[in-house]
């Protein structure tokens, strides 16, 4: 269970705190959507669930293990893992196969460990057989699978994903989604931060955020019935009559 | 498109090899090729000609490894050659300079010494993927992390370097051709106004580099990359192979020692 209690952050002393004292819970194994506008906080409040960043006042807190304890941060990155926005700047390998080998490699896992996980963390993205390429041959949507399988190779209890659906087309969209569904069985808990309501309909809970407060919390039917609270912070709800 | 180290895959023995004894065998014959005499150096060529046959590559890969040195090594030859005190061959004369005899051979001596080093190198560059080179340096150096030398965190450094650099020039691409949709002429014009247009893409492509570097070192925290204890997914394994390769290797020193001994 990550709890995060009051939390209060701002990147910078002179500016305003961009995040108001959130209060969260995750649970173990749930799938949690996290929605809001842009600017509203949600990169940043994940970026706090794995101890890159640490609170100004209020407490981040892992299973039990708080992220301000120095002691902790390892053990804490091991169980949260994150795939950030821009998979091109967090790719570290000069093939596939050894960058999903990297996060392994830091816990420390004996060689054959680590490339059962390479194993298994490709062939979970569908990426069995890109092993050796260099990350710069591949598409934006593989190079997207490729941080995902990474992070995935650390075996981590929870994942959040910033927005890991841009950029892609709809084909890469749905592949992506059915992905973090199969990591969800796997049973790791998923934080998934998104725009497009619909990428986010089968959550367990979703969180809605607006400049640094959560709004409202609840299943995706209760949020998305209330058309125009959502609406007014400029997020478009489940389409009615539209859709794809 | 650079290509970076230039690896060629490929399964000879040559490319099974531990990168650590390949990274070691070519110090050694750089500094065997070094101090090589002109009876030595040809023992070595043979040496060199075997492995590279060996590794698969043919004349055209040498060809192609001493191409970027083309000029330099002419350069080499030709100072040689006008320069070298001797039995006159040819004279050049209002010039102050002559071709002779020594000139001549001591300038296919000295270019030869030079392309038997840069041929060694491009064997340990075609048969060994830039990772295993890092891996294998990596290695090497590790004995010096007992003296403050982090050798890993060197490693990790040379690997991100040859990661980011197709990238910059992905990135540089991208600035050229923005700019160029908004106006920018890079192609014609007096030169100084060329360089100029280029140069005003060196800020933007630096700060999108350090943009960049930010966002991989937060990615690679989070990754729970670290000072400390780490372990890699390709162990190095020193098999018979690489034992027979270091007794060859041995075998040719001591040839050439005896050589030296005997001549």
């Amino acid at each position: 269970m990550i709890r995060v209690e009051n939390l209060i952050y701002r990147y910078d002393a002179e500016e305003p705190d961009c995040l108001l004292g959130i209060t969260l819970e995750i649970a173990e194994g749930a799938h949690t959507a996290l929605i809001g506008p842009n600017g509203c906080g949600k990169t940043t409040l994940i970026k706090h669930l794995n101890a890159l960043l640490f609170p100004r006042a209020g407490t981040v807190c892992v299973d039990g293990m708080m992220t301000t304890d120095a002691s902790s941060v390892r053990e804490i990155r091991r169980r949260v893992g994150m795939v950030f926005q821009n998979p091109e700047s967090q790719i570290v390998g000069m093939t596939v196969e050894e960058d999903v080998a990297f996060g392994p490699e830091n816990l420390a896992l004996p060689s054959a460990e680590i490339r059962r996980r390479v194993d298994e963390s490709l062939a979970m993205v569908g990426m069995t057989g890109f092993e050796k390429r260099a990350p710069h041959t591949l598409s934006g949507g593989e190079k997207r699978l490729l941080s995902i399988a990474g992070v995935v190779a650390m075996n981590p209890r929870y994942i959040a994903f910033d927005e890991p659906t841009a950029y892609l087309d709809p084909a890469g969209k749905q592949r992506v989604l059915e992905i973090i569904r199969r990591i969800n069985r796997e049973g790791m808990a998923i934080i998934h931060i998104a725009h497009d309501m619909r990428d986010v309909a089968e959550a367990d809970r979703v969180v809605v955020m607006d400049r640094g407060q959560v709004l409202r919390t609840g299943t995706p039917a209760e949020v998305f019935g209330q058309v125009e609270r959502l609406t007014a912070i400029s997020l478009d709800a489940l389409p009615e009559g539209g859709g794809r | 498109m650079i290509r970076l180290g230039q690896y060629l895959p490929g399964d000879t023995i040559v490319h099974r090899l531990d990168p650590r004894v390949k990274i070691l065998s070519v110090v050694a014959l750089s500094l065997l090729i070094f101090a090589a005499t002109p009876l030595e150096i040809a023992l070595i060529s043979a040496f060199l000609a075997a492995v590279m046959g060996a590794a698969r590559m043919t004349p055209a890969h040498a060809a192609e490894a001493l191409r970027p040195v083309a000029v330099f090594m002419a350069m080499i030859f030709l100072v040689h050659l006008f320069f070298t005190e001797g039995l006159p061959l040819l004279s050049l004369a209002p010039l102050p300079m002559r071709i002779t005899q020594e000139g001549l051979l001591r300038g296919i001596y000295v270019t030869w010494q030079f392309a038997a080093l840069i041929l060694a190198a491009a064997v340990l560059t075609r048969s060994t993927p830039p990772s295993e080179l890092v891996g294998g340096i990596e290695r090497l150096l590790r004995p010096l992390s007992r003296i403050g030398i982090p050798s890993q965190d060197l490693a990790v450094m040379i690997a991100m370097a040859l990661r980011f650099m197709p990238m910059l020039l992905e990135e540089y691409d991208r600035l050229r051709m923005a700019q160029m949709a908004r106006g920018a002429d890079f192609t014609t014009g007096s030169l100084a106004l060329r360089t100029r247009a280029v140069s005003a893409l060196a800020v933007p492509l630096l700060l999108s580099a350090f943009r960049r570097a930010d966002e991989l070192a937060v990615a690679m925290e989070a990754r729970g990359y670290r000072r400390g204890p780490r372990t890699t997914l390709r162990e190095l394994v020193f098999s018979r192979h690489d034992l027979g390769a270091s007794a060859v290797m041995g075998l040719l020193i001591l040839a050439t020692m005896a050589l030296r001994v005997t001549a």
